[in-house]
This record gives structure tokens, sequence and C-alpha cells, in this order.
């Protein structure tokens, strides 16, 4: 069995290109700025490439690894050897890119990664392609064998012993540009184009044609926000145009969102493969991501308004492990990019078993916290307020209106869709009224609780509930249960804590 | 504060009758490790650190400690608003009423952080308590801002116990508990006495059957 295992004999290559696109930016942003004022830095830049090559060229071909019982071990490094051994058992997922490079030479880059820290534990690029499929193997045979000696698991390996293969989602192209379309990812790639064009002076002639009159472009926002600011009287034509070129821009970010939701989802696909959730899609550069399904933290379920006028929503899933590699980044979006409304249940029933999802009645907060919110909405308004006073003059009692009004509006809607739920596995929360969102967390996959008491919170005798679990993005939706009349939140303090303390913590 | 003692006692919590206090010499609670005691017996009075409802509190040492790195502080802060009082009064061309006031100012300053990190500490020490029971332990602290955190044992990845060179002198140390998770990643425990601390320590790492990872 332990026989040893190479890279492709081309990795040297990708190794190469893969650390040459890290001076692509760089290089174009030397371009960009000096023009294209000779050619020598880059002959220059070949000879950095030199050694490198050859060093690639020795790190793959001393790159071995090999599969043991019960662990993978890999081998590496000419000079300084380096032995890593990894049990099957704590492997979280093998993730696998492929770009159009590899596609050609029929070759994936893959990604071991266990459950701490930041990076994958090992990185092979590249593979054939059949080695991926031995790699999978092998490991999640592994994985079902050492499972196998412990008696609670026992049901999970008869599933590894036959892995069927069964489809979750499968997304076509309509439903990758509704995704676009409701995602709107596209302001960021239109907003750095936007400003290299703007850079470069590509949109002035347009800008003199719409004026007919030779003015720089860059003074046009601020002439609009001078006039909003009633600082004379805009010209009607002028504002229509400034909204019309609005429209268009936000136009054009909804278009170019779906064309890029189109490629990187392209032949989306969710299966359940035995005990894992096995993810794959893109275009150009095609990922395929593997997430045990015991080792899912957390799940978020988010509609935004778009998405319930179509019918549908989109879930993320948290899992421990690879946080700040790309590879993180890529699991953590994609467990399903858009769903119909009605799949829901069906994919949260795979992915949370014994959760039950269809009978939840949502505990609401405190009907006072209406109160909370609004308070602290107005405060917010006036504290907004106070450095334009000077500049509204009469006006501030308007603005000021209007923002007591929509202050009302959202703490009202805001307390109102605050909502919490306890079942026998798990705690759920939602909020957002527009964009809504909801979390489960498992009791399981809790790892602290808090109940913390602000000084107003103290005064109006409440409490908040937060839930910490591993592997939560930065931005993502977490449990953290606000305005809890203080009864409530004790109790459902302990409830959680006794919960998370009576279930055994698995990666 | 004890309105959430009183609900923790009777609320989905394991009928902990042997969490009673926990005599210098006597055996901590059931299937805790035997080994600690050892480390309780370097001149630190553990009766201080508990009280009968199993309610824990830092070591008392803590209150000095903290005004000690209160009066540096204050010290550090006073003489810099000396030096800026000073450079003010040079190269700002002041009204006389204005000169006036500069010092009394400094020296309200200085009283208002000096009294500050008297007085503090022995705030904090009252708001700051732990309670441990079999699955693990609740740390409650915060004196605005109160919360209550509890990290369960078989949530606890590895633990710290730290100490500086001020705190050495005043015998304390403090716990670090490490979780998986992601706000609270990093638990600490500041102001117990270095022994406490280990013990904590032996008290809460995993045992052998949660170590399923």
């Amino acid at each position: 069995m332990p026989s040893e295992r190479r890279l492709h004999p081309l990795s040297f290559v990708f190794d190469i290109v893969g650390q040459l696109r890290q001076l692509v930016v760089p290089g174009l942003v030397v371009l960009v700025g000096a023009g294209s004022a000779g050619l020598g830095w880059q002959v220059w830049l070949m000879l950095f490439v030199i050694p490198y090559a050859i060093v690639a060229i020795i790190r793959s071909l001393s790159f071995r690894y090999r599969f043991d019982t019960g662990e993978l071990v890999i081998t590496s490094g000419f000079i300084f050897r380096n032995e890593r051994h990894v049990p099957y058992g704590r492997i979280q997922n093998i993730d696998a890119v492929q770009n159009v490079l590899h596609r050609l030479v029929r070759v994936v880059e893959v990604r071991v990664e266990t459950g701490g820290g930041d990076e994958p534990e090992a990185r092979m690029r590249v593979l054939p392609l059949q080695a991926l499929e031995e790699m999978r193997e092998r490991v999640f045979a592994g994985r079902a064998a050492q499972a196998g000696r412990q008696p609670a698991m026992a049901t999970d390996v008869v599933q590894e012993t036959q892995p069927e293969r069964r489809a979750l989602l499968a997304l076509g192209p309509r439903e990758l540009l509704l995704a676009g379309f409701i995602d709107s990812r596209g302001l960021i790639i239109v907003g750095a184009a936007f400003g290299l064009f703007w850079e470069v002076g590509l949109f002035d002639p347009t800008i003199d044609m719409v004026f007919g009159e030779n003015e720089s472009g860059r003074g046009l926002i601020r002439q609009a926000v001078r006039a909003l600011l009633g600082e004379g009287v805009p010209s009607i034509g002028r504002m229509a145009i400034l909204a019309l070129a609005f429209a268009a821009f936000v136009l054009v970010i909804r278009l170019l969102s779906m064309c890029w939701s189109l490629i990187r989802l392209w032949g989306f696909r969710l299966d359940r493969i035995g005990d894992d959730l096995r993810a794959e899609f893109g275009l150009i550069t095609r990922v395929m991501a593997t997430i045990p399904i015991r080792r899912v933290q957390t799940v978020t379920v988010r509609e935004s308004p778009l998405h319930r006028l179509f019918d549908t929503a989109s879930v993320r899933v948290d899992s421990a492990g690879g946080d700040g590699a790309q590879g993180g980044a890529v699991k953590r979006e994609s467990l399903a990019p858009i769903i119909r409304r009605a799949d829901l249940p069906r994919l949260l029933a795979e992915v949370l078993p014994d959760v039950d999802i269809s009978g939840v009645t949502w505990c609401p907060v405190d009907p006072r916290g209406f109160g909370r919110a609004l308070r602290s909405s107005l405060v917010m308004a006036v504290l907004f307020t106070m450095p334009f006073i000077l500049m509204l003059g009469w006006w501030t009692f308007a603005w000021l209106g209007v923002l007591v009004v929509w202050a009302w509006v959202h703490s009202k809607l805001y307390v109102k869709h605050l909502g919490w739920a306890v079942g026998d596995q798990a705690v759920r929360f939602r909020s957002g009224y527009l964009w809504r969102e909801f979390t489960v967390a498992r009791f399981n996959k809790i790892q602290a609780v808090t109940l913390a008491e602000s000084p107003f919170d103290r005064r109006a005798r409440m409490a908040s509930v937060r839930v910490d679990t591993a592997g939560a993005a930065n931005a993502s939706h977490r449990v953290d249960i606000p305005y809890l009349a203080r009864r409530v939140a004790d109790e459902l303090y302990h409830r959680l804590a006794g919960a998370a303390a009576r279930t055994a913590f698995r990666w | 504060m004890d309105e959430t003692s009183a609900t923790a006692a009777g609320e989905a919590r394991a009928p902990n009758g042997s969490e009673a206090p926990l005599a210098p010499g006597a055996e901590p609670p059931r299937e805790s490790p035997p080994a600690p005691e050892p480390l309780l017996e370097k001149g630190h009075k553990l009766e201080s650190d508990l009280d009968p409802h199993g309610v824990r509190r830092l070591d008392p040492q803590f209150v000095p400690f903290q005004q000690a790195v209160g009066w540096i502080v204050t010290a550090t802060v006073s003489a810099s608003a000396l030096a800026t009082v000073g450079i003010v009064w040079l190269a700002a061309d002041l009204p006389r009423w204005g000169t006036a006031l500069l010092i009394p100012t400094w020296l309200l300053f200085t009283l208002a952080i000096g009294w500050l990190s008297y007085v503090w500490p022995a705030i904090h020490y009252r708001h700051t308590s732990y309670t441990l029971d079999e699955e693990g332990i609740e740390i409650r602290s915060g004196v605005w801002w109160r919360q209550v955190i509890s990290v369960p044992r078989s949530r606890v990845q590895h633990i710290d116990v730290s100490q500086g060179p001020m705190e050495r002198s005043y015998g304390l140390g403090r716990l670090v508990l490490y979780t998986a998770g992601t706000n609270h990643s990093r638990v600490e425990l500041a102001g117990l006495s270095h022994g406490v601390a280990f013990w904590l320590r032996n008290y809460l790492l995993p045992r052998g059957s949660d170590d399923a990872v």
C-alpha cells in the first residue's frame, strides 16, 4: 500500500505560473502609470524567473505523498526535508481547482484542509485527475474505517460503503443569471473598471459629447453635489441626464453581475456523496469543493427583496477550517447561490439532518424593544443632522421629521422581524425585514454562549444572548439575539449553555 | 447579579449538590484530576476565592495590583499632560486667565485619573466572578457592559496560564481559554492567584472521552 505518489510531471510550470500571476497586477499598474516607456524591466524580470524555475522543478520532484493506513503522509523539500502526517479523520475538505491551463493538460490543483489554521494543510500543485479521484476514495474510505471503530458512527459506515451520489441542486443558465441579477456582485468589478477608465480619461470624450462643452468630467459629480445642496438652481436637463446616467449605471452593473455569475458558477451542481456535500462550478476556473456534512458549523439562509420577488433564497454554510485561504471563501458562499423557496426545506434537511426545519415557531423579542430601537435610531438621526444645521437652516425641521418617520418605521419592522427558536438540536435566529436572514446553529457546534447586558439593557431589564461558533466569517449573520426580557434571556442562556455542554464537539 | 445567580441555580443545570465550597485540602469536585492540590499550598488562601454559593471571586490581591498599575498609568499620563501644558504655555499666546487655568486643569485631570485608578479596581473586582460546574466554567464580568460567558469544558481547545513581572510580585496569574470559536476564540480570566490559575487549568482541560476530533 505505501507506494509513493508524485505530482504531475508538469507541476513546475503551474508553480511558476502561480507565482507570476502575483506579478501581473503590479505589472499592469506600472504599465498604466509609466506608459509604454521601455521594456527593459521585463528582461530583468526574466532573470528572476530562471532560478525560480529551477527551485520549482526541484520542489515538485521532491514532493511525494502516500496513503498509509489511517493517515496521509506527505514528504516535501529537497534540502530541508519535511514529512507531514495528516490523519484521515482530521481532513475537513479536499478541494480542487481547475483553471483553463489546468484543463488543457487535464490536471487539478488540490488543497487538503484540516480543522485548525488559516492555510490548507497541504497544497498539491498539480495532480492528474485520476489521482484526485484516488485520493478522495482513499481518504474517505480511511475515514470510514476509523469511524467504524466507534460504534456510535455505525450508521455512517453503512452509508460510506456504498457512496451513492445524489443531486441536491443543479443550476441552469437561467437560474445563474437570476442569481447574478439578485446578487449584484458586479459592483466591485465595475467600480474598479470605472476608476481605471476615469483615470485613463476614456470618459472625457463621452462627457464632452453629452454636455456639449469642453469641461473636465471630474467636475461633474462636484457640480451635482453643489446643485443638490441648493447652491444655485440645477438645470433640469442636467439633472435628468445625471439620473439617466445613474439608471444606466445600475443596469450595467446588474448585467455585468449576471455575466460574472454565469461565468463563475457555470454548471453549478451540489451533490451528496455518502456523508459529504460536493459542490462543482465554474466555466473558466472549475472548482470542486467537498464539505463533510458533520463539519457544517452554521447554516444561513438569506432572502433579499429581489429573492422574494422571484420566490427564491440563497444558502451559505460556515464550515470550520481554511478560513483565510481563497478556498475557504469559495466554499462558504456557494452551498446554494440561489434556490427556489420550495426546494429549501429539502436542502436544509440534507445539510442539517435531525434538525426539524418545518415546524418552527419563532419566539418574538420583547415588544419593548421597539421603544429602545426607536430611541437609538432617533439619537443617531439627531447626531447625523447636527453637523448640517447651519447649512440646512429651517429645512432642519423637515429633514428631522423625515428621519423620525423613517426611524419609527424602521424600528417597528426591525423589532417585529427579530425572532429566535430553540429546538431539540439547534438554535435559530432571524433578523432583517428587507434583507432577511436566518441562521441555524446546532448545539454541538456552539463554542461559547454569552449573556450580555448593556446599561440600557439593565434599565429596561433586558439582555441579549449570543452564540459563538467556529468559522464564522467576519460579516456573516450570527446568532445574536437582542432585546430579550431578562428572565427569558437567562433561561435561554442556561438552556443553550447546558445543551452545548452536554454535546461533544466534533470538528 | 443576585437575580441571575438565582436563576442559574434553578434552570437547566445538572444538580450540583457536590458543587459546594472547596476546602483547601478537600477533593475538587467529582472526576476532576487528583493532582492539583500541591499547587495550592504556596501560601494562597483558596477559601477567600470561594463563597458558599459556588461563586468564586478573583484573588483579593488583584485590587492592589490593579491600583499599582493604575498609579503607573496615572503618573505617565499626568507627566505627558504636564509636558503638553508646558508646550501650550510656551508656544501659544494665551490670555492671562487662560494661563492661570492651565495648572489647575492639569491638577484636576491628574486627580481624576488618580482617583479613578484608586476606586475602579475595587469596583471591577466586585463585578468579576466565575462559577465552575461539571460542564465547564462561567465567567461574569463588566461593570457597565456586563456579560456572562459560558465555556463548556468540551469546547476548550487548550489553556494558557501566564504571569507578567508585576503579576508575579503580587502572586497573580491569568488564565486564557482557547476555543474554536470566532468572537470568543480567546477567553481571558485575569487576576487569579497563580496557583488557582493552575488548578483551574487542570480542572478545565477536556477529559479523554470528549477528545474525538
